[in-house]
């Protein structure tokens, strides 16, 4: 699962993580995705750009 | 002391404190950051839970979860009348029960009081598959940032000392300076270089510009030099959400003056003792 908020400045960055991803798979520029989103620092960016999920792999096996 | 806003919004303020001391600045700072308090869920009592998150991770993303808070309505649970068991005063109560294949949002959280929701209702909290559920009961209390960053009501909290910059009569408008800043605070005017308009508060003072001088050959001393205004602040205060910049200003301030006064009471004991 996406983290609820950024790690370093506290910001609610998970919210935003269904529409990043249908943007990127849409295959629009990353840059300008996060800029649109309000992730303007790049701590906030990071938490999008670097997350893996992997919960639907995890989930068979509860 | 003034403060003059050069924005302010519900979640976002920028303004300039003037006349106070580096000292004083950093306290405003700290306290906004430490010691203003809102609400998070702290307790989780979980009746069913059978999602590929632990019971301790679900816990934990739920009291991140920032909650819109009403300072005169809550008071601390050491702090309140009921002696630190719970009551209405003290805790918001929350129950959540969501039955898989779906994702749990924050929406689904229904709060027992009407006025301390969550502050977005589609953070993600677990994604559930078939036959999974998650039932609970969680119960947010007041507390603040020194306790836990989840009780933290700002996001980017700072400041920065106002940038001064004089520019000497011996500079000859060679551009140097204006092409070698990062920020674009400066342009070359007439007769010796200016500073743009508006531009000078985005100044970082990393002096590249008096380098840049330096390295024209323009003498042992540059034209151009940036100082620190050591009673000017540039502040910007962001907010999670949980309080209005305002609020958490204002909170801040009386928080202050709390403790100065108790200060004052302590120094006048000490004194009057001997
Ligand atoms: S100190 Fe840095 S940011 Fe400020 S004017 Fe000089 S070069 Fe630009
Ligand atoms: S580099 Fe020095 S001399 Fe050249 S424009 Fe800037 S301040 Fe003036
Ligand atoms: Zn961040
Ligand atoms: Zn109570």
């Amino acid at each position: 699962m996406i983290p609820v908020r950024c790690f370093t400045c506290g910001k609610v960055i998970s919210t935003e993580y269904e529409e990043y991803k249908k943007r990127v798979e849409a295959g629009e520029d990353i840059r300008e995705i996060m800029s649109d989103l309000g992730l303007e620092r790049y701590c906030c960016r990071r938490m999008l750009l670097s997350h893996k999920e992997i919960i639907d792999d995890l989930n068979p096996y509860q | 002391m003034e403060i003059s806003f050069s924005r302010l919004d519900e979640d976002i303020a920028r303004f300039t404190l003037k006349d106070a001391t580096p000292a004083f600045a950093n306290t405003f700072r700290r306290t906004m950051i430490g010691e203003v308090p809102t609400l998070a869920i702290e307790d989780v009592m979980i009746y069913d839970n059978n999602s590929a998150l632990f019971d301790e991770i679900l816990s934990h993303r739920l009291g991140l979860i920032p909650i819109k808070t009403d300072l005169s309505e809550y008071v601390r649970r050491s702090e309140c009348s009921c002696g630190g068991e719970g009551c209405s005063s003290c805790q918001a109560i929350f129950t959540l029960s969501v039955e898989g294949p779906c994702m749990v949002h924050s929406g689904d959280l229904i709060p027992a009081d009407p006025k301390a929701t969550t502050v977005s209702t589609d953070i993600p909290v677990v994604k559930l598959g078939k036959d999974q559920k998650v039932v609970l009961e969680a119960r947010a209390e007041l507390n603040d940032g020194s306790e836990h960053a989840k009780w933290q009501s700002t996001l980017a909290c700072g400041y920065k000392a106002y940038p001064v910059i004089t520019i000497d009569d011996n500079c000859d408008a060679c551009g140097n300076c204006v092409e070698e800043c990062p920020r674009n605070v400066l342009k070359i005017g007439k007769k010796s270089v200016e500073i743009a308009d508006g531009k000078l508060e985005d100044c970082s003072m990393c002096r590249l510009c008096e380098k840049a001088c330096m390295a024209s050959g323009i003498g042992d001393k540059p034209a151009i030099s940036v100082k620190p205004d050591t009673e000017r602040f540039i502040f910007v205060v962001e907010s999670d959400g949980s309080l209005p910049v305002k609020d958490i200003m204002t909170s801040a301030f009386g928080i202050i003056k709390n403790k100065a006064d108790s200060l004052v009471d302590v120094l006048n004991e000490i004194s009057g003792a001997i």
